[in-house]
């Protein structure tokens, strides 16, 4: 029913403590929570309405708990997802292989959606070069390889994060909507007020 | 799916859970001793929420069958416990000087076993307790060794899955003597329930594939300390089912079940600080938020309206007080489930953003299967949740819908400013019932399974003085209903304050009076009071649950 409304899935995946939370609440809310780690339990939804290119994009964002004991239950929250950010700390090179992990499944069990790789935190290398422990250029070809988009992000400073979503919501009206404009799944007419749960009311 | 549902049986009339022979229609005015389940105050008029726990022991009976009381039939064989009890006392003492010379090498263990861990590098060892959330401790300080109560679950095969405080590796060894204690007195078919020494107990709750140990010098019984473990064991079940769990110890029989738990040390960190605090886990029952029947009525039924298919539960509540509770018709909570989701919802923020949509398993209900928990916030910054639990994973956005659905009618039948007010007191205050020497009081109706209290005053203001108080109750509790020797009035004199507890078998009372009071004066205070509960009872329970 609600279903609908939203435009496209995003999945958000990634070792735990990675930053998956952090960068939705940039996203959508625009701010950083300081305080003790909290890690996600289950999924969280959230959708929010974006511009692109004189239209409006609903993405319905899943944001995942990085914990093994949720891993069966993913493929729910990735099935049928447009986009998937498939996250990773830069300063913890295990957070990488985890990534890779997340890659192969996407590959295996959807084909169609688009990955976009986000390497996160990088307000610390910024404090202290020394603490990088993925190479850039490594990931940019493995990025060629599967055909994904690269970004490198910090939700603390809100670099990259906006143009993230962004790419993601225009990749979406590149290739996917106007493919579906005759169905009913996307209405173009649909008001452009918004969809957000009361939660999101500033 | 295939739930093991808690069914009514078919001869009880009007889905109400109250036992037949016990059934009244009147609702007497003044309630006295004879009061049958089902008319005392707080009991439901259209059937209860939970399945029905007559007491404390039902908690346990079916984990516990032999401590739970006795029937009178089984009375007639004190001899053969006799002999157990001469059996096990026996083993006591051989175990005790076992005991010494393990303690020996348990201290030389830990040592060594320190000395290892400096080894970690201290990156990894920050991580880990980032990941937590808590600070590690160091097991070999006095500080640790001083704590109130200590937590240890571990596998049958002796490894650490959770301790409340310190590093559960630096714990393996003693773990590994835990397991050996049990496997001891196991091998002589027997099954070591505690040990009693030096103010100490350490009670032991064996459920395959784990073993959860506690070491308490708080005054709780060893009933109670046992309780408390099995909550924990639930807890764990809640996260990954006993399907999941029994799987994996019998692919790997030495498996880190720390890996699967990763992040849920809080929630059990929280659970653990919650039983001191809060009643609920006492009384086997939850606590109403008070609010004017028309405007609880009112929300429930919009609650109830907002229905979808594989909706089995809605539950509204406040700062773990119900508000209002649906359930399918024949299907039943369970307290203590009840009490894990609360637990659940405290413990995290992380449900205040967005909606979650998390696999839960209500071990009481169906310890194989999980549920699928939608859970969110009505309003930004008020402690009001929403947890909606359906049997379809992929019944997200149609849940979702049901929320919306729900928040939309309590804004047009306008009660939606009624229910904010009624959250802006979700206490209220002794000073209420006009007792003057009355300071708190804790009363459960056992038919509803729900209970009403008043916000804990003067003098018991600091965190140490109220746990204190709920220390009294526990212990009146542990008296009343001890397996041997059940009390159903209790008049206790302390020096700081005189409690009573009375025990029916339609409610429970326990009463904290200031220290300068009567007896007399309590029993007549206690009359006025339930009359007060009386009067009160549509504001202080749930009284017309509804069904989808």
């Amino acid at each position: 029913m609600s279903g609908q409304r939203v435009d496209a899935k995003v999945v958000m995946l990634g070792k735990e403590y990675v930053g998956k939370t952090s960068l939705v609440e940039r996203y959508v809310h625009n701010r950083f929570l300081v305080g003790p780690y909290q890690n996600t339990i289950g999924a969280a939804f959230v959708a929010k309405v974006m511009p692109v290119g004189g239209r409006t994009v609903t993405l319905g964002i899943w944001d995942t708990a990085g914990s093994e004991r949720y891993e069966a239950m993913s493929r729910i929250y990735y099935r049928g997802a447009k986009a998937a950010i498939v996250c990773y700390d830069l300063t913890d090179r295990s957070s990488f292989q985890r990534a890779k992990f997340w890659v192969n499944e996407l590959q295996n069990f959807e084909e169609n959606c688009r990955i976009y790789l986000c390497g996160t935190k990088s307000d610390l290398l910024e404090e202290d070069r020394r603490r990088r422990e993925i190479d850039f250029h490594d990931v940019q070809d493995y990025a060629d390889e599967i055909k994904a988009e690269l970004f490198e992000t910090s939700s603390k400073t809100g670099q990259n994060v906006d143009e993230l979503f962004q790419k993601v919501a225009e990749d979406y009206v590149q290739f996917t909507a106007f493919d579906l404009t005759e169905e009913k799944g996307v209405d173009l007419n649909q008001k452009s007020t918004t969809y957000f749960y009361s939660c999101c009311h500033h | 799916m295939a739930a093991d549902v808690y069914k009514k049986k078919g001869d009880v009339p009007n889905g109400s859970l109250v036992p037949k022979d016990g059934q009244q229609s009147e609702r007497s005015e003044s309630p006295t001793p004879g009061l049958t389940q089902g008319t005392e105050p707080g009991a439901g008029q259209e059937g209860a929420i939970f399945v029905h726990t007559k007491s404390y022991e039902d908690l346990t009976s079916t984990d516990n069958p032999e401590s739970a009381p006795k029937s009178p039939d089984e009375r007639e064989e004190p001899q053969r416990d006799e002999i157990k009890m001469e059996e096990i006392s026996k083993d006591f003492s051989e175990l005790s000087t076992q005991l010494t010379g393990i303690a020996l090498d348990l201290e030389e263990e830990i040592r060594q076993n320190n000395e290892g861990k400096l080894e970690l590098s201290p990156q990894a060892s920050r991580r880990d307790s980032v990941l937590s959330g808590k600070e590690e401790e160091d097991i070999t300080m006095e500080a640790w060794r001083m704590h109130q109560k200590h937590i240890f679950v571990l596998s049958e095969a002796g490894k650490p899955v959770y301790s409340r405080y310190g590093c559960e590796e630096a714990l393996s060894s003693t773990m590994g003597v835990m397991m050996a204690l049990v496997s001891f007195v196991e091998a002589e078919k027997n099954a070591i329930r505690s040990i009693h020494a030096d103010g100490y107990k350490v009670v032991f709750v064996r459920k395959s594939p784990l073993v959860l140990v506690a070491v308490a010098q708080t005054r709780q019984s060893e009933q109670e300390i046992a309780q408390e473990l099995l909550y924990i064991y639930y807890q764990i079940v809640s996260l990954l089912t006993l399907t999941q769990l029994n799987h994996i110890f019998q692919q790997k029989q030495n498996y880190d079940l720390r890996r699967l738990l990763a992040g849920s040390e809080r929630i059990t960190d929280n659970l653990v600080d919650l039983m001191a605090r809060d009643p609920s886990f006492l009384m086997g029952a939850a606590r109403c938020l008070p609010m004017a029947a028309g405007v609880r009525d009112v929300v429930s039924a919009c609650l109830q309206q907002a229905k979808a298919k594989s909706l089995v539960f809605a539950i509204l509540l406040s700062k773990n007080q119900l508000v209002s509770l649906v359930r399918k018709k024949d299907q039943f909570l369970h307290p203590i489930d009840l009490h894990l989701l609360f637990n659940l919802i405290s413990s995290s923020s992380s449900f205040r953003e967005g909606e979650a949509w998390t696999p839960i398993c209500l071990p009481k209900f169906n310890s194989n299967g999980f549920f699928h928990a939608h859970i969110s916030y009505l309003e930004p910054n008020i402690d009001l949740c929403l947890l909606l639990i359906s049997t379809d994973r992929e019944d997200f956005f149609t849940v979702s819908h049901c929320k919306q659905r729900f928040q939309e009618r309590l804004k047009k039948r306008g009660v939606h400013h009624a229910l904010l007010e009624a959250l802006r007191t979700p206490f209220y205050s002794v000073s209420q019932v006009g007792i003057p020497d009355l300071r708190h009081f804790i009363y459960k109706s056992k038919s509803s399974g729900l209970f009403t209290s008043p916000e804990i005053e003067a003098p018991y203001i600091t965190e140490e003085e109220k746990e204190r108080l709920l220390e009294l109750y526990q212990y009146l509790h542990s008296r009343a209903h001890n397996s041997s020797h059940p009390l159903n009035n209790i008049y206790y004199t302390g020096s700081n304050e005189n409690l009573l507890a009375w025990v029916t078998s339609a409610f429970e009372l326990y009463v904290c009076f200031s220290p300068l009071g009567t007896k007399a004066a309590a029993v007549s205070a206690v009359n006025k009071l339930m009359k007060w509960i009386r009067k009160e009872e549509d504001r202080l329970f749930i009284l017309t649950p509804q069904t989808y």
